[in-house]
């Protein structure tokens, strides 16, 4: 478990969010509290079906016309949300560059690029292989293209830990920070849809078939899409440029364990929450999505918590993977409260829970 | 950086490769100057004008990659029997992962493209973080697990997470490393890019003029000195720490002066508290590109001052072709067991050196010296860039 230092709090002063509902926080917030699923017919490109697909996604005057064409869904999404986390924090990125790390998690970064590559190349050969699809076949393409973008020059990382890789970035960002590695921490959660990753989990009768994904029902969820953005550094060094933190990261916590039994998960699950703390809640983000793998663990969470406030499920409304676990932590910070504990379920690998305190809505 | 709470120390290494599924044989053929590049015949693909590889001899499993069984592999060798005892969650897993399931991913393609269902079992997506979990499972680890895809230097990122964490006090015990097969996408890829050799690849050589691709695994131990001294390991290496950086230059090309890198290598310098003049040994990245190898020459100049005349130089390339997301830790494999024989293997094939890489590239014979302190490098596609610091271990 990471629990910073008295002396190296860390807070949260940026927020940049791109989801299904649409770009930035009110209306990502204003999507929350009305409770309703933002899943749309796929468009054309994308196959037939429902997902949680960003339209109403504008990087209009914020990525240069040039540089959009040549960027995957997730790094499109990336940009945005950093424009607006670094905007939200009020910093300008290029005079620190060196002493700014970023950590992406992301399940499906590279994918999109490795599809439209190995179609024309499975289909006509090496003719058919575009050479300007091929950079953004890996999972890091996003944060290459954010450092280019925002002058970056320090330490990065990018994570593929299926449903949960954006909290093991978080991880990853909160150690370099308190290593004194860096000052201040990018840590972005990003997906983009694409044909192929319907078709899988069509094939694999993951996806909800008729409707919206209904957390608990265990009838399969739905692929969303989308990038969050979150501005970390220490308290002091917030407070020393005027910066007003939205949300103090008082601990980060997760356990795995070796059978990946639903007990194992569970056992894993409540201990991560265990090692954060018992104190009283007043909200809580939870990880169900609609795929019983993932909502009997939080259904195991309530039962055996039953003081604690019902569960906002993010991905029932906005989808599974858009952020790898990205918006949940978004979610967590879309309302004021003084303890807010996220728990965040994984299909196998590392189970995390994060408790947020001090959140605010409008820090300036 | 924080001086770390323990020293962390490399008490396991397995290595499965092109050269020979196990440690000792791939160094005893490393050092007598073989390569384990031959013709292409992992896949099928007669248009591609390069057919050359580093293939291992195994092949996947059902339902089991080749990714995930030559990482299974690396570590029970790594492990030599060794079943740790202690608490499961201070045990933790970080790999570094490159094509890992998209091999099982093009062949579902490719059935879809044919008019077919495909087999669209949960597990034909083949998500990287497959081996990460088949790793925990072997070793019985419930800790801190994290994949890391940073393309070409997945693993030495990796590398350097696990020894943040032991360092930091929070684990007993990490596996780190990379396991990486040929696919179509990669081999594609780069030869759209035109970054491949058709002939054997040569590191640093004037007349260089690409890549090939390979594959393999290899896993490494980690532990706080004190642990690995109470339960009487043998100690390969000491880990002193690590540097990352980006460019923030171009998507797929290297600084052409090695800005980044330079930077990695003092940030290792700077973690591990130690004096460039200390360094004999760089377990270099030297993919054999016109691009890179320069750039990562002068990087060395420029992070190791004078002391770079003196430091030996070697690409761990020219053996087994470029094992992408595994190639960090083929290369800290390289350093490790050159600290431990103090001897350095060879550069194959480097009979022109290029004036723009005058630095001691080990041509084609291994060199006993000295070798006190080891660097190795990755970098990466979005101009990412990873330097890891070793020490000899002396009994200390």
């Amino acid at each position: 478990m990471t629990v910073p230092p008295p002396d190296l709090e860390l807070v949260i002063t940026g927020l940049g969010l791109v989801l299904p509902c649409g770009d930035g926080v009110k209306i990502a917030r204003a999507s929350l509290a009305s409770g309703l699923p933002c899943f749309t017919d796929l468009p054309e490109s994308l196959g037939h079906g429902h997902g949680g697909v960003c339209t109403s996604f504008n990087p209009t005057g914020i990525i240069p016309p040039m540089q959009l064409r040549r960027l995957d869904r997730p790094s499109r999404f990336a940009w945005v949300a950093v424009h607006q986390a670094f905007q939200d924090a009020a910093l300008d990125p290029k005079p620190i560059g060196e002493r700014v790390a970023v950590a992406v998690g992301t399940m499906t970064g590279g994918s999109e690029a490795s599809e439209a590559f190995m179609r024309p190349y499975l289909s006509r050969g090496p003719e058919g292989a575009s050479p300007l699809m091929f950079p953004n076949s890996v999972a890091n393409a996003a944060s290459g293209h954010l450092a280019l973008a925002f002058g970056l020059k320090g330490p990065s990382a990018t994570f593929v830990d299926r449903e949960n890789a954006t909290f093991t970035a978080l991880d990853q960002a909160v150690h370099w920070l308190l290593a004194g590695l860096v000052e201040v921490a990018l840590v972005i959660g990003t997906d983009g849809l694409f044909p192929l990753l319907f078709d899988i989990c069509r094939g694999a009768g993951m996806l909800a078939r008729h409707g919206d994904p209904e957390v608990g029902s265990g009838r399969g969820f739905l692929p969303g899409e989308g990038a969050q953005a979150f501005l970390l550094e220490s308290r002091v060094h917030a407070e020393a440029r005027g910066a007003r933190p939205r949300a103090l990261l008082r601990a980060l916590a997760c356990r795995s364990t070796p059978d990946n039994t639903r007990e194992g998960r569970h056992r894993a699950l409540s201990g991560a929450i265990v090692d954060l703390g018992g104190a009283p809640l007043d909200r809580r983000i939870g990880g169900g999505n609609g795929l019983s793998r993932l909502d009997t663990l939080e259904s195991l969470l309530a039962r055996s918590h039953p003081d604690w406030p019902a569960a906002v499920h993010p991905k029932g409304l906005w989808g599974e993977f858009g952020g790898s676990g990205g918006q949940l932590f978004a979610a967590a910070l879309l309302e004021p409260a003084e303890r807010v504990l996220v728990t965040a379920p994984a299909s196998s690998g590392a189970q995390y829970a994060a408790l947020l305190e001090e959140v605010s809505l409008d820090p300036r | 950086m924080n001086r770390p709470l323990n020293r962390i120390v490399v008490t396991g290494l397995g290595i499965v490769s092109s050269l020979a599924l196990d440690r000792e044989g791939t160094w005893s053929a490393m050092l007598e100057g073989k390569d384990g590049l031959g013709p292409l015949t992992r896949l099928s693909l007669p248009l591609e004008p390069a057919q050359i590889a580093g293939q291992v001899a195994m092949n996947p499993a059902r339902h089991q990659t080749l990714c995930e069984r030559t990482a299974l592999r690396a570590l029970d060798e790594a492990l030599d029997g060794f079943q740790p005892d202690g608490l499961p969650d201070r045990i933790g897993i970080f790999q570094g992962a490159g094509t890992s399931g998209l091999p099982v991913a093009e062949a579902f393609l490719e059935e879809r493209l044919a008019g077919r269902r495909g087999r669209a079992t949960e597990s034909a997506y083949q998500s990287p973080s497959t081996v990460t979990d088949a790793l925990a499972r072997r070793l019985g680890a419930s800790g801190p697990r994290g994949t890391v895809m940073n393309a070409c230097s997945s693993s030495l990122l990796a590398l350097g997470q696990a020894w943040e964490r032991i360092a930091a006090g929070e684990l007993d015990l990490a596996v780190a490393g990379g396991a990486e097969s040929l696919c179509r996408t990669t081999y594609a890829g780069f030869s759209c890019l035109k970054a491949m050799d058709p002939q054997k690849c040569r590191p640093f050589s004037r007349d260089r003029a690409g890549l090939n691709l390979g594959e393999g695994a290899v896993q490494i131990v980690l532990e706080p000195l004190d642990r690995a001294k109470t339960r009487g390991a043998a100690i390969y290496a000491e880990v002193l720490g690590y540097g990352a950086t980006m460019d923030a230059h171009h998507p797929t090309a290297p600084h052409p002066e090695g800005d980044g890198a330079a930077r990695a290598l003092a940030m290792a310098l700077r973690a591990g508290h130690l004096e460039a003049s200390e360094v004999d040994l760089v377990s270099a990245h030297g993919t054999a590109t016109p691009a890179n190898d320069g750039a990562e020459c002068l990087a060395i100049r420029r992070a190791l001052g004078k002391a770079a005349a003196s430091v030996s130089v070697t690409s761990t390339k020219s053996q087994f072709g470029h094992t992408l997301g595994a190639a960090g830790a083929f290369g800290t494999a390289a350093a490790i067991l050159a600290l431990r024989d103090q001897v350095v293997s060879p550069t194959l094939r480097l009979e022109d050196p290029d004036p723009a890489c005058d630095l001691d590239c080990t041509p084609l014979e291994a060199k006993a010296r000295r070798v006190r302190a080891a660097l190795v490098n990755a970098f990466a596609f979005g101009g990412n860039n990873v330097s890891l610091l070793l020490r000899r271990w002396e009994g200390s």
